[in-house]
Formats: C-alpha cells, sequence, structure tokens
C-alpha cells in the first residue's frame, strides 16, 4: 500500500515536529548558551575554564569510573542470569516470570529505591546488623555513600537492561553450532569459551552501551547514594543551573559530557567492530 | 564384517508422544546404511540418539560393544555432519576444520598437515582462510564434511546433508560422498527422506514409519519385495490395486472375474502391486507367465525417457504405466483400448 506524499508529511510530520520541539530547539539553545556570558556575548571563557581547571575532568573521570563500574558489575551479574535463563530454563512462562521479578524494581520511584538501598547498607542497616549480630564486626561498616555503593545501586537498575540484551542474542542462537561443538569433543566448558561466549558479544557489546550511558547520565541515585561525599557530571550541572544559576557554565558542562560520552561510545565501538564483535553471527 | 552399531529396542518419549518405539538394528563395520522416511518418522531422533544428542527413554545403543548410553557426544567415536552445516561463524574454514583436532590435543604441525589433506579430499583446497558466510550452500556442506572426516571417527553420521542443494549439485554430491565413504573405509549412516538417493547410495535401508524400522534390507530387495503398501509406496512408483481373495488362497482383482496366479492365506484383504515401468502395452506374448488385462487409456504424458501413460483397467482400477518407449506406444491417444500385461513375477501380492 503506497501512501501518498500528504500522509507521509502528517505521519512524520508529527514526531518530527515534538523532536524538533521539545529536543532538538532546546539542545540549540543549550549548545549557542554555553557559548555567551550572562550579557549574552559570544565567548569561548567557560571552555576554556573547563579545559585548564583540573576539578571537572576528575569530575568527568568518578563518572565515566561508575559507568564503568556499572556495566562491568552488570556483566558480571546479568551474563549469568541471561545464560541460565536461556539455557536451563526449558518452561517459557518461568522465564517471563523470573523476568518480570527482574524488572518489577524499575516501577518503583529511583527515590524509593535509593532509601531501600540505606535500609541495606546503613550504618543501622539490615547488612551492618546481620554482621554485628553474627559477631563477624563490632563497629559497623562504612558501606553506604561511597563510590561502590553508587555502582551498586546503579547496577540493580540496569540489571534487566543487560540481561535482556544478552539474553536475545542468546535465545536467537543457533542450537546445532553448540551440537557441533559436542560432537567434535568440546565439553561444556569449551564449548561455551569458544563458540557460546564469543558469539554473544554483541549481546554484551550492546548490553554495556546502554548500561554505560544510562549510567553516566544518572542523577538521582548518584545524588542519594553519594551522601554528600562524591560528584558526579549531572549533580554538577543540577548545582550550576538550580543553586548558581549559571545557565552558561552548566551548558558547557552539559556539551562537555556529551562530547566525551560520544567519543568514548565511538572509540568502544570501533574498537570491537575491527575485531568483528559487533554484529550478530547469521 | 562384523556389527560397529548395535541398537537394542531403543525407545523415545517426549511426554504422550513416541518418537521411537522400541527400534533395534545392527550396523556393519564399513557399511554405507541409509535412514529412509517421510518427515516425523523418527529418523533423525534415531540418529541424534547414536550421536548422543538424545538421551532414549529405554534401549541400548553400543559402538563396538560399549555401551553408550551415559556417554556424552563428545566423548563417543562419532561425527555428525548436521543438516544445516553448523559452521563456526566467527571461525574460518581452516579454524572450523581445525576444532576436532585440537580438541583432541593434536600437535599444530599434525593439525596444519591434516587439514590440507581432508580439504584436498572434499575438493576445497586453499580455501583455509575464507569465512563460511562467503561460501555457498555446496561449498559449506564440504567443509562440514571436511571438519567431520578429519577426526577419522568410526561412523559418521549424516543428517539430511543434500536438502538444501539443487538437483544437479545433489547428484553429484551423492556420487562424491560414496567416493569419500570408499576411499576412507568409514561407516556412514545417513539420514534423508529421499528414495532415490538411498537407492543410489546405500548398502542397506532402514525404512521407518512412525516410529519403527517396517523394512530393513538392501535396496534391490525393498524395491522388489517392500514389506507392506507404506514400503511399496514410499520406495519408487507403486500401482497398488486392490484384491480380493476367491475362495481358499486364490486371489482376483477386485471389481472383476480375473484370476491372478498369487496365492496368499491367512488374510482377508490383499494388494497387488505392480511397478508403472513393468507394464507393457500392446500384445501380450503367448507366455503363461504373463498377467494380461485389457484396458482404456486415459492420458499420456512425455517424460523425456518415455511415455507414461495413465490407463483404467476394466475393472474400474486406474493405474500408471511407463512401457518401453515404441512408436506404437507413441501413437495411442486417450479413449484407445489397449491390452495392459507384466510378467506375473513382477507382481507382488501385499497383505499389510
Amino acid at each position: 500500500m503506497r501512501i501518498g506524499r500528504l500522509e507521509t508529511f502528517l505521519l512524520l510530520g508529527g514526531p518530527v515536529l515534538f523532536l524538533g520541539v521539545f529536543f532538538l530547539v532546546p539542545f540549540a539553545m543549550m549548545a549557542l548558551a554555553s557559548m555567551q556570558s550572562d550579557d549574552g556575548t559570544l565567548t569561548s571563557s567557560h571552555y576554556v575554564k573547563l579545559a585548564t581547571d583540573g576539578y571537572y575532568w576528575s569530575v568527568l573521570l568518578l563518572t565515566f569510573e561508575i559507568g564503568a563500574g556499572v556495566s562491568l558489575l552488570t556483566f558480571l551479574l546479568g551474563y549469568p542470569l541471561a545464560y541460565y535463563l536461556t539455557f536451563h530454563v526449558s518452561s517459557p512462562a518461568l522465564r517471563r516470570i523470573i523476568y518480570i521479578i527482574l524488572v518489577t524494581p524499575l516501577f518503583t520511584s529511583t527515590i524509593v529505591r535509593a532509601f531501600g538501598w540505606i535500609v541495606m547498607l546503613g550504618r543501622a542497616g539490615l547488612v551492618n546488623q546481620w554482621l554485628r549480630g553474627l559477631g563477624l564486626i563490632s563497629q559497623p561498616l562504612d558501606l553506604i555513600y561511597t563510590q561502590t555503593s553508587i555502582v551498586v545501586s546503579l547496577a540493580y537498575t540496569m540489571l534487566p537492561l543487560m540481561v535482556l540484551a544478552v539474553g536475545s542474542v542468546l535465545q536467537n542462537m543457533n542450537r546445532s553450532l553448540l551440537e557441533a561443538a559436542r560432537d567434535l569433543g568440546a565439553n561444556s566448558l569449551t564449548t561455551f569459551l569458544k563458540i557460546t561466549f564469543p558469539l554473544s558479544l554483541p549481546g554484551v557489546v550492546a548490553g554495556s552501551l546502554i548500561v554505560f550511558t544510562l549510567s553516566v547520565s544518572a542523577y538521582v541515585t548518584p545524588s542519594i547514594m553519594s551522601g554528600g561525599r562524591h560528584l558526579v557530571m549531572s549533580m554538577l550541572i543540577y548545582q550550576q543551573y538550580m543553586v548558581l544559576f549559571d545557565f552558561n557554565f552548566g551548558a558547557a558542562l552539559s556539551i562537555l559530557l556529551l562530547v566525551m560520552t560520544l567519543l568514548l561510545i565511538t572509540a568502544y565501538v570501533l574498537v570491537l567492530e575491527r575485531s568483528g564483535r559487533t554484529t550478530a553471527a547469521p | 564384517m562384523s556389527d560397529l552399531i548395535s541398537i537394542d529396542k531403543l525407545v523415545k518419549r517426549y511426554g504422550s508422544v513416541v518418537a521411537l518405539g522400541g527400534v533395534s538394528l545392527n550396523i556393519r563395520r564399513g557399511e554405507f546404511l541409509s535412514i529412509l522416511g517421510p518427515s516425523g518418522c523418527g529418523k533423525t531422533t534415531l540418529l541424534r540418539a547414536i550421536a548422543g544428542f538424545v538421551e532414549p527413554t529405554s534401549g541400548e545403543i553400543r559402538i563396538d560393544g560399549q555401551l553408550m548410553n551415559d556417554v556424552p557426544p563428545n566423548r563417543r567415536p562419532v561425527n555428525t555432519v548436521f543438516q544445516n552445516y553448523a559452521l563456526f561463524p566467527h571461525m574460518t574454514v581452516a579454524e572450523n576444520v581445525a576444532f576436532g583436532p585440537r580438541r583432541a590435543g593434536m600437535a599444530r604441525g599434525e593439525i596444519t598437515r591434516r587439514i590440507a589433506e581432508v580439504l584436498l579430499a572434499v575438493g576445497m583446497d586453499g580455501y583455509g582462510d575464507r569465512y563460511p558466510r562467503a561460501l555457498s550452500g555446496g561449498q559449506q556442506q564440504r567443509i562440514a564434511l571436511a571438519r567431520a572426516l578429519i577426526n577419522q571417527p568410526q561412523v559418521l553420521l549424516l543428517d539430511e546433508p543434500l536438502g538444501a542443494l539443487d538437483l544437479k549439485l545433489r547428484k553429484r554430491m551423492q556420487l562424491e560422498l560414496k567416493r569419500l565413504h570408499q576411499d576412507f573405509a568409514l561407516t556412514f549412516v545417513y539420514v534423508t527422506h529421499d528414495q532415490e538417493e538411498a537407492l543410489a547410495m546405500s548398502d542397506r535401508i532402514a525404512v521407518m514409519k512412525q516410529g519403527e524400522i517396517v523394512q530393513f534390507d538392501n535396496g534391490q530387495e525393498i524395491y522388489r519385495n517392500p514389506a507392506s503398501r507404506y514400503v511399496a509406496d514410499f520406495i519408487g512408483e507403486a500401482n497398488l490395486i486392490d484384491c480380493v481373495l476367491d475362495g481358499g488362497s486364490g486371489v482376483r482383482l477386485a471389481h472383476g472375474s480375473l484370476v491372478l496366479p498369487y496365492s496368499c492365506s491367512g488374510s482377508d484383504a490383499a494388494t497387488l502391486m505392480v511397478r508403472p515401468e513393468d507394464i507393457h502395452l500392446g500384445d501380450a506374448p503367448g507366455d503363461a507367465a504373463i498377467v494380461v488385462v485389457p484396458a482404456t487409456v486415459r492420458n499420456k504424458t512425455f517424460i523425456g525417457q518415455g511415455w507414461r501413460l495413465v490407463i483404467a483397467l476394466d475393472t474400474g482400477h486406474v493405474i500408471s504405466a511407463q512401457p518401453p518407449a515404441s512408436a506404437a506406444i507413441e501413437q495411442l491417444i486417450p479413449g484407445d483400448r489397449v491390452t495392459a500385461w507384466w510378467p506375473s513375477e513382477r507382481g507382488r501380492l501385499l497383505t499389510r
């Protein structure tokens, strides 16, 4: 069925207009603001400040460290889970139930989730209570308000995304390839290392990209879990806008985060593309 | 020749579905055996049970005298050529072929030598550095073969390997497989639904129906003496004509009075099987050892090697005839009256 020009215009026009008005235009305005000073004159002073003051790079570094940490943790937890769901859970109904259990936390508010972690990891929280009750420690451990606690709580939220990305590649993997490996003398471990894992890398790449980009732009979870002791880029940008009312510098910081993230992702994908790991095997 | 594989009363059930209902089979060392049947008859299940991918519900599989029931596929002396080739897409041809020997811990130099040897044997030398996605179906198939052969298994299992190839290529590959079977002196177990293929390549054929073997013999025997209507119909073309018993053990065509020179006992109904190529049209020789039935030509088709005619016997049965080509046959047109006859020993009475 061929649709005419007018229908195409109307069908595409809606979303394009929406995207334009609510994303492209504000983005362009922000990009412009990053190059303006308070009175509206064009200046590069904000970018100069960014380039010369090491403080902002340290915040960026922490942000990316946390992003990488979350990707790694979701991979370490999510891959085995996806593998188990695909290869060891035979009933599709059970698979769906487990996945729903994984995803349900996402339906709760981010703030509530973060406070849940405080209840778990706080000085008077569950983990410390158990450890003291078992006599393993005498003083409560500092589990919360650390970089690790930010990574863990973000990973908890991002886990279903990694499981889904890896799981879909594993589900669609040609089973006879695994049988062929066994037929040729490979035991279960070798089959996994030589066949299953290499062929599942596109899913790992996709999952880690999603998790990384969501983690470096996360705001609520790092804010609460940092307890004021750590600062990530999103929090810094928030400060510029809402506390200091320096919209221009805030815009520059935003552009910096965007550009650096894009560069990182591009480098990651290029390296992997070279070794042929980005597209799923036929 | 001794038995290399012996399968004893193998049963496989999936819930209430019986995929294999007590299959017993002995495969001789060095033979080319085909397992033949339509989709769903259990032939692939049987093959996978030998390979170790299907755990039997009951029954035994022995290879070279050793019980294989608890032996995983990676420790059985068999290799499989899969229907969809299952070449590892992230490895080159050479890496694919080297996979088996690497698992067995063979030395690098030895592996390289063997890869070259086996690729030459399948006609794919020089393709070592290519990736499977750059190969055609026929080429991938040959690499799959090479990958299995390089391990010098006691048994090579082939699961409908030629299904995806076009007719000409398939015929060529059939000859190649036969040659490889002889050159490497291996035992081949070949699953197919193509009866022509099975007849062309095998020493013996096991015909399967709904999880059971209904006839197991060499191709000629099965063709000449099918054990049942099912086998007669599945292998080659067959005319199956209803007969009724004529007092005692005599037999005649249903709806007619012609008494046939066949006998049978112990059942109420019988079917006469005659192959179209055994039916002659025209004046019958004066031999006593022939069966003669008057008929009318219904239609005629040219099939290159000769003519195929559909004729209606006076008893009402409609059968196919593919007589030797002659000028008289060419001149027949639908509606013509004709005498159909066949040597009586070419007909078979089937009671199942």
